[in-house]
């Protein structure tokens, strides 16, 4: 009988996907140094106010070069969120939110950022407490409060909902500057990707709201912009991009010399580290390790036998865990919109003399800043380039920036021959994630692409 | 009920079969507005009907395979309408706001319907940026040259300047009897305010004004009841609450005196510049109403909506705020702590009513309502002895 009810006790998984062959993802070697770059940048960060500098907290776009080049620390809130749960230490913050009343379908990036926000002050008020005895809380003291407060969100109406907020929790009166960057809906005629007179006319506004970005530096720290730095700061932007484009561009080959999920991990030094040689050491070592990779023959995943294109924000609490899950069905998720659409990934309008129009025009064609159509024809360009079988939507549940027209792209790859899944989870929000539910999804993908092939 | 209350219900009831009647009868265009601050005036001056898209009765069916679940009710009803054809008899749509929900819809919307005109010119967000105004005066610029496009012929000042005459009279009109109806001179249910305002969404606003004048003039003036208690209805910023809600929460002892609702106060409370040139009127409106009444989606240093509605509740008169917030709202669900802890700090009974496009388990929800106009009476109560 004993034995009876130990053959009936469920053997949970442990802490690594139990599915498919067991291989694990094979992660590029060359992106440790960003965990360098990021824990030194983290650092920077939480002695700012002992080195007397004084601290911007932003969100949105890549806007950090214009806070480099005035000698300004920037703390990226949905850098701060997705750290947090990369590293599985979120729970806590958003705990605190659901205690003021954020409910939990509220994006989660937010909902982290402002917990966390909310626990800082919760430990300014007591002397000493509970608060303090947990090990995360440490480095969380360490997190300055902001001089300054500056919003530049494409598309997501949320973003911008979320610094209002910031504003409000710190008392009204941090200076917050706030940068619309407009969607282009691309809905006339002459309407196309970078082209036609909408994209010209909203290039200009968001270049102009840049320029009173500097004006408002200026009025906030006293002293004047240098424009110069701004362009060496671009410099090593622009190097990196173009690098990190060149090393994107070499996973066409097949196998593919390296994943969505290796460049998942290179997004910190595009998005929000420092413009100086580091990130440009950084994509140069990835692009070197890829080309050794292709060199050989060895590729991210084992055995590649299909690619995939990843669409949809990343969920943080599983890079990891995902990179894993797709390796051992030997599915290799080669591109995605997330990575290959954003982060500088026009570098050629930036021109160095003056890159202001350039950046302008960087920060509009952000991943979901276009209308459907023009959207998922870069998404197409980008499945037909690495020869794509298949498309994983990941419906975030908090993240609606990422998950509008996600029916429209899964009905745009099947037109072209693609299979397409969708898997429910979240960026920072480990609950709306559902194991079990991707698994059976994963293996039917991957059982159609293989049916499709023998029937070739 | 009177029959020009009668003729709005069915205007309010059945937008779309009020608009294709209109359209046969008139023979012009019919424009598609979605929320939630894009104005009518210049569609009117153009010879077009503009509608205000609602929210039907219908539950989602057809449109689940274009939208999630997560998705407020509103943008899953608009796609679901849109896959059964509801809008078919629309000659465009127009809209400028930034919801990144609606934005979805749209493009869901033009994928369904690719040979219906969008008219989509984003509103500037910022409202007390430096920028803002110019960017405003070109956002309305672009839709007077789309719109006329659209109906193939020049919209001059004059006749626009007529619609914000006339729009602004039709607001004016529903001003005065919420005015009425907050000093306690008429009897009017929350369900039947509702239709005034959304039927002045969807009708032909000449033909709501008149619509307004004889129900004026027929309208008894009769002292309500001293012993209801009084609530303020806030929320639902994009489109109505159930009617089945509003009756509830009168049914049970409670009687609404105001209210910051889309298809309600916050659609009438602000008027155009007549004496402006048209454009820097609708400019100025958009850009000036938030200082009026707060909306969490506009960014504007100095406005805030919990001291809004504290100061309206106490206007009013109001012994409690019923929030209403449209489940998966994202600016109401990150304003709504600021409210409760505002009203709770001032004493003032409040209650979350959470709204769905379907499902809303009434019974239970009554069970709450009762319970809160029990709290709010005894407080209001305790405070008079």
């Amino acid at each position: 009988m004993g034995s009876l009810v130990m053959d009936n006790v469920v053997s949970m998984p442990g802490s690594r996907p139990v599915f498919g062959t067991g291989e694990r993802a094979n992660k590029l070697k060359s992106t440790r140094f960003g965990s360098k770059l990021v824990n030194d940048y983290w650092n920077g960060v939480f002695a700012a106010k002992e080195e007397g500098k004084k601290v911007v907290w932003y969100n949105g776009t890549y806007i950090p070069p214009f806070f480099h080049s005035h000698d300004l620390v920037w703390v990226h809130g949905e850098a701060w969120s997705a750290m947090l749960a990369a590293r599985h230490q979120e729970v806590r913050a958003q705990a605190r939110g659901d205690q003021r009343g954020y409910d939990r379908e509220l994006c989660s990036y937010a909902r982290t950022h402002i917990g966390q926000m909310l626990i800082e002050m919760d430990k300014a008020r007591a002397e000493g407490g509970a608060a303090l005895e947990d090990p995360r809380m440490e480095a969380m003291m360490k997190l300055p409060p902001p001089d300054m407060i500056v919003n530049a969100y494409p598309y997501c109406s949320s973003g911008q909902q979320w610094d209002d907020i910031t504003y409000r929790v710190f008392g009204k009166k941090v200076p917050m500057f706030t940068i619309q960057i407009p969607l282009l809906w691309g809905g006339r005629s002459d309407a196309g990707y970078m082209q036609g007179e909408e994209w010209h006319q909203r290039s200009r506004y968001v270049a102009d709201q840049l320029i009173e970005l500097t004006r408002f530096l200026e009025a906030n720290t006293g002293r004047k912009f240098d424009f110069d730095r701004l362009s060496d700061t671009m410099g090593y932007i622009k190097k990196a991009a173009e690098l990190r484009l060149e090393g994107m561009e070499m996973c066409k080959a097949r196998p593919a010399p390296a994943s969505f999920f290796d460049w998942i991990v290179s997004i910190a030094p595009m998005s929000f580290l420092p413009g100086d040689q580091n990130i440009v050491d950084y994509f140069q070592g990835v692009k070197e390790e890829i080309a050794e990779r292709v060199r050989v023959g060895e590729g991210a995943v084992k055995d590649e036998k299909y690619r995939l294109f990843f669409d949809g924000m990343m969920n943080w609490n599983k890079v990891g865990w995902l990179a894993d899950k797709f390796a051992q069905v030997n599915a290799c998720v080669v591109a995605g919109r997330y990575t290959h659409m954003s982060f500088w990934q026009e570098p050629q309008l930036i021109d160095l003399k003056d890159p202001i129009l350039g950046m302008a025009q960087n920060y509009l064609v952000c991943p979901n800043n276009h209308g459907a159509p023009i959207m998922i024809g870069e998404i197409e360009k980008h499945c037909d380039n690495y020869e794509i079988d298949g498309v994983v939507c990941h419906a975030s549940r908090t993240c609606r920036g990422m998950t509008n027209s996600q029916f429209l792209i899964a009905g745009s790859a099947k037109k072209y021959g693609r299979q397409a899944m969708f898997f429910e989870g979240d960026v920072a929000d480990e609950s709306f994630y559902k194991d079990e539910l991707l698994n059976v999804r994963l293996e039917a993908m991957v059982e159609a692409m293989e049916a499709k092939r023998r029937a070739a | 009920m009177s029959p020009a209350l009668a003729s709005m219900k069915r205007a309010a009831e059945q937008p779309m079969e009020y608009a294709a009647e209109w359209k046969a009868r008139t023979g012009r265009k019919v424009v598609g507005l979605l929320p939630m601050h894009f104005p009518g005036e210049l569609a009117h001056a153009a010879g077009c009907l503009p509608v205000v898209l609602q929210d039907d009765t219908e539950p989602v069916t057809v449109g689940q395979a274009n939208v999630f679940n997560f998705y407020c009710g509103l943008n899953r009803s608009l796609i679901d309408q849109t896959m059964r054809g509801k809008f078919d008899g629309l000659d465009a749509i127009m809209f400028g706001d930034h919801c990144v929900q609606l934005l979805g819809t749209a493009d869901v919307i033009r994928a369904e319907r690719p040979s219906l005109p969008i008219l989509f010119n984003q509103l500037c967000t910022t409202l007390d940026a430096n920028w803002a105004l110019r960017e405003t005066l070109g956002t309305f610029e672009q839709l007077w040259k789309e719109l006329e496009d659209l109906t193939g012929h020049r919209i001059s000042a004059e006749a626009t300047t007529e619609s914000i005459r006339l729009f602004n009279r039709s607001r004016a009109q529903m001003r005065r009897l919420y005015e009425m109806r907050r000093r306690g001179e008429v009897t009017i249910s929350g369900r039947d305010m509702q239709t005034i305002v959304k039927s002045s969404m969807v009708m032909d606003r000449g033909e709501h004004v008149a619509l307004m004048d004889k129900l004026y003039s027929t309208m008894p003036r009769r002292a309500v009841s001293s012993s209801d208690v009084t609530v303020y209805l806030s929320g639902h910023m994009c489109h109505a609450p159930k009617p089945q809600i509003i009756d509830a929460i009168e049914e049970s002892g409670a009687r609404v005196v105001n209210d910051d609702l889309y298809v309600g106060w916050r659609f009438i409370h602000a008027d155009m510049d007549e004496s402006l040139p048209p454009i820097e009127a609708l400019a100025h409106w958009y850009l000036d109403k938030n200082r009026k009444m707060p909306c969490p989606t506009r960014t504007m240093q100095g406005v805030d909506w919990e001291a809004y509605l504290l100061s309206e509740v106490e206007r009013s008169q109001a012994r409690g705020l019923i929030v209403l917030m449209v489940k998966f709202c994202e600016p109401h669900m990150y304003f709504y702590p600021e409210i409760k802890e505002a009203f709770d700090k001032a004493g003032i009974p409040n209650l979350l009513i959470e709204t769905e496009h379907e499902e809303i388990p009434m019974e239970a929800l009554k069970t709450r309502i009762e319970t809160f106009v029990e709290i709010a009476k005894r407080r209001a109560d305790i405070k008079a002895a």
